[in-house]
């Protein structure tokens, strides 16, 4: 008897398992998919190779305890198989297809995604002369798919931040300046906060789905806050910053608008911002480098002048 | 042809196919070779192979649903391998990541039929707590619609590097987002190649006609070569390395320097989130690391951010860029020249 392809025996596998009513011990499954041999040992040892091979590829292979010798039994649960018809119109798997073409987040899980939708195939995913959008792959951030997993099915998660075990309800992920969020409430620290993911160690542990407690009104964009100067918890105050013509552009483009209060020569504008934490916004405005300079209030301008001193500045107000 | 990884591989190119097919019916099979990367031999003993499979007694209705034709081949929607199967966490992650990304794209017109497939992917995945949030530079509407027409642009380009405005015409060729900026890659008069710049540094752009410029052949990316972003040459304002679409790694230019660091442990995390750096050693206490710098300014806005603790190792003439920096941003506070 010539050889069976083994992708035949794990096709028939997966058939099998997927039409069964109750579950299949070892022996009815030899029964019904040919190509495993005769000898126990090597039968056992068959069926697992080919069991890991179709749970690596995301199929819900159930092992249930049944009565008799064999005392387990395994199936396929369809509806943990096959998605909810999404209903996609051919417009919108086109849409869809043209995302993942232009988005890059991590090879080729967006590709995989789409063959399951049945618009798989290069071609359907080809590179266009449409933007090209990095999103930090999710390949370098193995907790990201985990967190997001976490958020659908409204799970209690833990894991450790920086050398820190923290314990939080999830509640959102946000993508801004290049790098992934975590927002949710931390049950410690009894707050709302934010987390970057790629500082997250290791692989988050979930708890029961349901097991979230995030408190109601929630709101994610206002934790997340807007930028650096607004993740500390301080007292909100209002700070005009005047930054020059090199680098209006780019801050206005950051800030919006709607944050110019003052437009000066050659392109400066001033920009007020309301800042919860000084720390930040002096980290923020150092990056403009004299393009920039804190106007006031008075003591968020004392702040930066005593950061400029320690960082060595020599006081020219003399000359 | 028994190795595992081989296996599933074929398993999960065999079950794309099969849901491509539901979706279309019939197909001929030379198309359906070549949009999934097969002979069309090939094509045809993996759908025959399938074919056969099927749950006993082997009755036709029990049989795989797949026809395969001289020319052709089909199947029927509904046939057990040929529905769509459920996501991964990662791909249910990806596709709502994806969607929400483009539908962020500042001027992404039409996005009528990709917010309608969002909304039932949402409905199915629950993918609504996911945001995207990208920049939108002021001339990034232009420059966008230079690369769709291949438009010529006369810019002023901020150098953040050498902290100087000059003057440039540019060939747009292809726009992308990484590291949270856009960058366009650009054949540049004044460089006479191709470059790439990030458009939060254009200060002004208009479209002109450009005479006798190179047009490189075929859309290749020389400015891959180095990856580096004009006036920039940092480590940290270069997009990352990322593969398969199109993202080229961060190769420091002939003309960057290494830069050994000494900095509190507290915030070595913030040299090493920077790409391109060495790993970060320790050293009595404190943790020695190197960058690789292609422009002072940006040396001193990293060593600024790091504050008063971290040092300049190497080279020694390095030593006072953070107090000669700081010395420059303080004579605006002590001269007072903002307010009024």
């Amino acid at each position: 008897m010539p050889r069976l392809d083994r992708l035949e025996r794990v096709t028939d596998l997966l058939l099998v398992l997927l039409d069964t009513p109750r579950p299949l011990s070892l022996r009815e499954i030899a029964d019904r998919v040919p190509g495993y041999p005769d000898a126990h040992g090597a039968r056992r040892q068959a069926f697992e190779r080919d069991k890991r091979l179709l749970r690596d590829e995301g199929v819900p292979v159930l092992v249930v305890p049944i009565g008799g010798e064999e005392q387990l039994g395994y199936r396929v649960e369809p509806d943990a198989y096959y998605l909810p018809d999404l209903g996609l119109e051919p417009e919108e798997q086109a849409a869809l297809n043209l995302a993942v073409a232009g988005v890059h987040v991590g090879e080729p899980i967006g590709r995989d995604a789409l063959g399951k939708l049945g618009a798989g195939g290069e071609s359907a995913i080809r590179t266009t002369t449409a933007p090209l959008v990095d999103l930090s792959s999710v390949d370098g951030l193995p907790a990201l798919p985990v967190l997001f997993d976490a958020i659908r099915h409204r799970a209690f998660v833990e894991f450790d931040y920086r050398g820190e075990p923290r314990q939080v309800d999830p509640a959102g992920l946000r993508f801004r300046t290049g790098h992934w969020y975590l927002v949710g409430f931390d049950r410690d620290r009894d707050e709302a906060r934010t987390f970057r993911v790629d500082r997250v160690d290791g692989m988050p542990a979930l708890d029961e789905p349901g097991s979230a407690r995030v408190p109601p009104g929630f709101d994610i964009d206002s934790t997340f806050g807007r930028d650096p100067w607004q993740f500390g918890a301080g007292e909100e105050v209002e700070v005009d910053v005047l930054v020059d013509g090199a680098e209006a552009g780019r801050v206005v483009a950051q800030l919006g608008g709607q944050a110019v209060v003052e437009r000066r020569d050659e392109g400066a504008v001033v920009v007020r911002l309301s800042v919860t934490d000084v720390d930040g916004l002096i980290l923020w405005v150092l990056e403009l480098l004299d393009h920039a300079e804190i106007l006031g209030p008075e003591p968020v301008r004392a702040a930066m002048v005593e950061r400029l001193v320690a960082s060595g500045a020599r006081d020219g107000s003399a000359g | 042809m028994t190795a595992g990884g081989d296996t599933a591989a074929r398993l999960r190119r065999l079950l794309a196919i099969l849901a491509w097919l539901a979706q279309v019916g019939e197909a001929p099979i030379e198309d359906v070779a070549g949009r999934f990367d097969l002979t069309p031999e090939a094509l045809v003993t993996e759908l025959e192979m399938a074919a056969c499979c099927g749950v006993p007694p082997y009755t036709p209705d029990q049989l795989m649903e797949i026809v395969v034709t001289d020319t052709s081949v089909s199947t029927r929607v509904g046939t057990a391998l040929a529905r769509p199967r459920r996501l991964s966490p990662s791909e249910g992650f990806a596709l709502a990541a994806s969607a929400r990304a483009l539908l962020a794209v500042p001027g992404s017109a039409d996005s009528g039929a990709l917010s309608a497939a969002l909304d039932k992917l949402d409905r199915a995945l629950g993918g609504e707590e996911i945001g995207v949030e990208l920049d939108a530079p002021e001339w990034l509407p232009l420059v966008r619609e230079a690369v769709g027409s291949g438009g010529d642009l006369s810019i002023s380009y901020y150098s953040a590097s050498t902290d100087r405005v000059t003057e440039r015409e540019i060939a747009p060729r292809r726009l992308f987002a990484s590291d949270g900026h856009w960058y366009v890659d650009a054949w540049c008069s004044r460089a006479g190649d191709l470059r790439r710049f990030r458009v939060d540094r254009i200060r002004t752009a208009e479209v002109v006609e450009l005479a006798g410029k190179s047009q490189p052949a075929g859309g290749v990316d020389p400015a891959g070569e180095t990856g580096r972003v004009e006036g920039d040459g940092s480590a940290a304002d270069a997009p990352p390395g990322a593969g398969p679409s199109g993202f080229e790694p961060f190769v420091p230019g002939p003309e960057a320097t290494r830069v050994r660091l000494s900095v509190d442990p507290a915030m070595a995390w913030l040299v090493e989130s920077l790409p391109a750096t060495g790993p970060a050693l320790p050293a009595g206490g404190r943790v020695e690391i190197e960058v690789f710098v292609g422009g002072d300014a940006w040396l001193e806005r990293l060593l600024l951010r790091l504050g008063p603790d971290a040092r300049v190792l190497d080279p020694p003439e390095h030593r006072s860029l953070a107090a000669d920096a700081a010395t420059r941003i303080l004579r605006r506070y002590r001269d007072g020249d903002g307010r009024k």
